[in-house]
């Protein structure tokens, strides 16, 4: 895995002594608030409703057990005993108090840790694929990538102002998992005409008060031209993007105004022009970075006897069956899975882990998951590398701390961002509604006959939640004073992506689990045999829909 | 026609803890009825900027007048973005214990 190299760790350290340095200044009063905000916030530290917030960077979601013991240790010492890990694949702390916020980035930094890139208008830590490495159809592990352009924008000079914040995200699969279409820029590693891989890339995703797809800027990037090819797009971007206006300053709506094809003709003008040489990686970083991500030396398995073992143990506990049914998936290492971690228990706030659950995970990992782990951004932790043999140990550790709910990827495994319990920018709740939802479809078996729904909630137009591009989207407004919930559907975070669509008017909070239901009942009721959610949207529109939801109203 | 006016408490973020915290007579507290309620649009004016004070002072963060009923003796804020404040945490029961209960 991925280590911090010196230069990496002198960084850091200047970086948590100076802001120690500017905490100081700013309790001592020797900082006014308008002065101190831009440092805090280059720290990830927001002030949220109730408390300071700190957003601490997990690149590209992988984690090692210290790293999340560290967490744990923090959550305990100096926040409330819990963490909220986000869409973003990061976690969030939502009480430090700002005295102690430089003796969490010292111990943050103790394990490699930081909380830089995390805010502000700069390239955000790159996000990735959970199961990078992992997933049998992967052409390479995208986290090379994603930290070759870590190690690029992390200081980049022209980079570090820019209009708007600037999200990157990498997928080595065809299946994305890493929702590379709502990002400023998408990557997917693709093979050449001559089979060696490289890179498709896509720019002018994003979600919030505009939401768009992305669009193909290039369909094969040689590698080694990654990092010029990114300069390129990001210094047309730069040059053109608006300052003026903070909601047409993101490189989305850059790319409608200009059309894509204007877009894409300025960065290749740009990247035929520029000394690409001076900008692309040296061919023996790229190595070194590699190796650091090779898949672990994991032990061979009787893999027969072991899957005799699992089938057994799950003919014994039902609940153990569904759980490897609906929790693990297939590795490229026979004998090996990865499985999901559920933070969805029926009636949580989604995403939240305690100290003591931090802990389970890091010690499971240690001992079953060659020391990893991955945050994924549909807020579940992955353990990528569990033996086949290990399953029902692992089901049974995570079990004694409530970290079994076989729920990945179905109706509870709710998406929701902090909204108005925590959020200072929101305009109504989220984590409640989506507990009231998880609440009226807590049977399993239920659960597993509606099959794969996702559902994503956002307590206001700036979308954490994702509701866009959920199978089921709500996103939570303000009317007048009273909370109303507009509902969308047949979004889709992944390779065939799409934004939903409106059904109407918005609802109240009481009325919103209702809602879901009527909507899922009707697709129950008109689903061939077999067909998704999503595929039964694809196929009949909103018009039954619409009228199940307003018919009576 | 003016908007009528509506009883008003300032409140703010404290610096140190970033807590909500509310002017009372004596300096900011975290319980909203202990809170100073202006009752007219002067005094109003007059709360908000002793709240101006306090952040010059490095004592609290972005100031402002919160809207308040009084129907219960105590104030108690109109928008619920400001009740969820004024209670000091989630509307739900949150971590540990209610990630415990969840789970
Ligand atoms: S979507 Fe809005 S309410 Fe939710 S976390 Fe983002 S800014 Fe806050």
């Amino acid at each position: 895995m991925y280590r911090y190299d010196e230069f990496d760790a002198a960084f850091v350290a200047e970086r948590t002594q100076q802001f120690r340095t500017q905490v100081k200044r700013r309790l001592a009063g020797e900082l006014t608030e308008a002065e101190f905000k831009p440092l805090r916030l280059m720290n990830g530290v927001y002030l949220q409703l109730h408390a300071y917030m700190l957003r601490i960077a997990i690149p590209y979601g992988t984690l090692r057990p210290d790293q999340m013991r560290m967490l744990a240790h923090i959550a305990e010492r100096w926040d409330r005993g819990y963490g909220h890990f986000t869409t973003r694949q990061n976690i969030q702390f939502n009480w430090p108090k700002l005295k102690d916020v430089p003796d969490i980035l010292d111990a943050l930094a103790s394990v490699e840790m930081h909380a830089i890139q995390t805010s502000g208008n700069c390239i955000r830590n790159t996000t990735s694929d959970p199961y990078a490495g992992v997933a049998p159809e992967e052409i390479e592990d995208p986290r090379i990538t994603a930290e070759l352009i870590r190690q690029w924008s992390s200081l980049h000079p022209e980079f570090t102002f820019l209009g708007r914040k600037f999200k990157i995200a990498v997928t080595g699969s065809e299946h994305d998992r890493a929702a590379i279409k709502i990002h400023d820029i998408g990557i997917q590693i693709v093979r050449g005409p001559d089979g060696a891989p490289g890179y498709r890339v896509l720019v002018g995703g994003g979600l919030g008060r505009s939401p768009f797809i992305a669009k193909e800027l290039r369909g094969f990037l040689p590698k080694a031209d990654l990092l010029p090819y990114l300069e390129a797009a990001l210094r047309v971007y730069n040059l053109h993007g608006r300052r003026d206006n903070k909601y047409k300053a993101r490189i989305k709506i850059l790319v409608h105004e200009l059309g894509i094809e204007e877009y894409a003709r300025q960065v290749e003008a740009e990247f035929a022009r520029m000394d690409r040489a001076a900008v692309a990686a040296p061919a023996e970083e790229v190595a070194r970075i590699a190796a650091y991500f090779a898949l672990p030396e994991l032990p061979a398995r009787d893999t027969e006897a072991d899957a005799a073992e699992t089938r057994r143990m799950a003919a014994m506990e039902p609940e153990f069956a569904a759980w490897l049914e609906q929790n693990t998936a297939p590795h490229r290492v026979p004998g090996y899975r990865a499985v999901t971690v559920s933070l969805k228990p029926i009636g949580g706030a989604p995403g939240d882990a305690t100290a003591e659950q931090m802990r389970v995970m890091a010690d499971v990992a240690e001992h079953h998951s060659a020391g990893e782990l991955r945050i994924t951004h549909e807020q579940n932790v992955v353990l990528p590398h569990v033996a086949e043999g290990a399953l029902f140990k692992v089901w049974r550790a995570l079990r004694a701390e409530g970290l079994d709910t076989a729920n990945k990827g179905l109706v509870t495994d709710i998406i929701a961002c902090p909204g108005l319990d925590y959020c200072a920018l929101a305009t109504a709740r989220s984590i409640p509604v989506a507990q009231d939802i998880a609440n009226r479809f807590a049977e399993p078996r239920r659960q597993r006959e509606i099959g794969p729904l996702s559902i994503k909630i956002s307590g206001c137009i700036n979308a954490c939640g994702h509701h866009h591009v959920g199978h089921i989207g709500i996103l939570g407004i303000d009317k007048a004073g009273v909370e109303s919930y507009q509902i969308t559907l047949g979004g889709d975070a992944t390779e065939t992506a799409s934004l939903g669509d409106r059904t109407g008017p918005g609802f109240g909070y009481d009325e919103v689990p209702g809602v879901i239901e009527r909507v899922v009942d009707t697709y129950i009721a008109l689903r061939e045999p077999g067909e998704t959610f999503l595929a039964a949207y694809r196929r009949l529109g909103m018009a039954p829909f619409k009228e199940a939801l307003y018919a009576d109203h | 026609m003016a908007k009528a006016f509506k009883p008003q408490v300032v409140t703010a973020n404290d610096l140190i803890e970033g807590d909500s915290v509310f002017l009372a007579r004596s300096g900011w507290v975290r319980d909203i009825a202990e809170a100073r309620v202006a009752r007219t649009a002067e005094e109003a004016d007059l709360l908000l900027e002793a709240g101006v004070v306090a952040e010059a002072e490095n004592t609290v963060v972005g100031p402002y007048l919160v809207e308040v009923g009084l129907e219960t003796g105590a104030p108690v804020p109109l928008l619920r973005r400001e009740r969820i404040r004024a209670e000091g945490g989630p509307t739900f029961a949150y971590a540990p214990e209610g990630i415990a209960r969840a789970a």
